[in-house]
């Protein structure tokens, strides 16, 4: 496996060494950037989300351990948790507006699927998406680039809440079993 | 849940819900109920990063987008100063953190036996809820000594604020003390309990009224 630079940086910043918290914040803002805007739609939303990212990513260094992660998957986790529980924390009426955020971000997550696939960067998860129902694989996609909830997943594809949990429930198995292969 | 015909043993179910968390589907407190088993069920916890891992392919997905610089509101809050030459507060970065090699991590700690020298009084003497703030040198406690807790679905959050920065969450106040390693306490720094809903503010910053609040100063 490739040397993990970010994992070296999040050490340090560990060590409280703050040269490398500026390093760390050069290298990854702009990827923790687009993370944000997808998921919580607006820019000055996901910029207010990025300060406390860092934030956090200051205050919880100390718990990352490399050999249980690469350093970019523990910062997205942490990019995304935040802006999904800034997602379900909206009042109802502000989560009424995001009915056309998320049509217009639908659109751009096949493109982005396109060119996850067409790069050959994730080969094998897209492997295992292939076993799913394409339906369901959109689904699971859906649910972790756009912070997608059961209840949206229902409404969009226009099935009971149950059946919505049944179907990625089964999905999650199913995946899992051709991930770990 | 009379659709969900899916016949799964304990372990799979355990294993499916830290995929619903690491996926996003689940509302607001059934995450907070998986965040708060992951801190002690370290099985669990080790599920979830499974899932990250597992997933983690999908973040090719996520395209850059040019991001502003906001370290100098990122470094006030946890410095207290966008421009390091400012303010003499820095000595105790440069110092004892590099000397001693400890973040300011919102790290628990056992509670020290002995009272530390208090640095903080929040609310005033006739106050119905007041909390001590207590600092040994390097971790910070902050102990309720007069009032309840928050009522049941809300809990009391502790922030400490930089001047003229934005308020950073130092954790969750319960009946026991709440001890973070924090290397110094910068006076003139506020230190404020707000009552958030359960789980803590979703937001990272302060979403309810201030309950007490006091400066740190050498008392």
């Amino acid at each position: 496996m490739e040397e993990d630079t970010v994992a070296g940086l999040i050490a340090k910043v560990a060590a409280a060494d703050r040269a490398a918290f500026r390093d760390l914040y050069s290298a990854t803002s702009s990827k923790l950037m687009g993370t944000l805007l997808r998921i919580l739609g607006t820019r000055s939303e996901a910029e207010d989300a990025l300060q406390e990212v860092f934030t956090r990513v200051w205050l919880r260094a100390g718990r990352f351990d490399p050999e249980k992660g690469r350093g970019m998957t523990w910062l997205i986790a942490i990019a995304r948790n935040h802006a999904i529980d800034r997602l379900r924390s909206r009042s109802p009426a502000a989560a009424g507006d995001d009915g056309d955020e998320l049509d217009s971000v639908a659109d751009t997550s096949l493109s982005a699927e396109g060119s996850l696939i067409a790069k050959g960067e994730a080969r094998r998860i897209s492997d295992c998406f292939a076993t799913l129902e394409p339906d369901r694989a959109a689904a699971v996609r859906g649910a972790y680039l756009d912070g997608l909830a059961y209840t949206d997943l229902a409404d969009r594809y226009a099935v009971p809440l149950n059946t919505m949990r049944t179907w990625l429930r089964r999905s999650l198995l199913k995946l899992r079993e051709c991930l770990d292969q | 849940m009379t659709s969900d015909d899916l016949a799964m043993t304990p372990q799979d179910k355990d294993d499916v819900l830290a995929a619903e968390y690491v996926l996003g589907v689940l509302d607001l407190p059934e995450r907070l109920s998986v965040e708060t088993r992951a801190k002690t069920d370290t099985a669990f916890a080790a599920r979830i990063t499974a899932w990250e891992n597992r997933l983690a392919d999908l973040n090719g997905g996520f395209a850059e987008a040019p991001a502003p610089n906001l370290l100098p509101q990122i470094e006030a809050r946890l410095f207290g100063t966008p421009a390091p030459r400012r303010r003499p507060l820095f000595g105790w970065l440069a110092g004892a953190i590099a000397a001693a090699a400890v973040a300011i991590a919102a790290v628990a700690l056992l509670v020290p036996p002995a009272p530390a020298p208090l640095v903080a009084t929040l609310g005033a003497e006739a106050d119905p809820l007041r909390f001590e703030a207590r600092h040994d040198g390097q971790t910070l406690v902050v102990t309720r000594v007069a009032g309840t807790p928050a009522p049941a679905g809300q809990v009391q959050e502790l922030w400490i604020i930089a001047p003229d920065a934005a308020p950073v969450s130092l954790g969750l106040l319960t009946d026991a003390p709440l001890a973070v390693a924090y290397p110094d306490t910068p006076e003139g720094w506020t230190l404020a309990v707000s009552l958030e809903p359960e789980g803590g503010s979703p937001t990272g910053a302060p979403t309810g009224p201030v309950l007490a609040a006091g400066t740190i100063t050498d008392l």
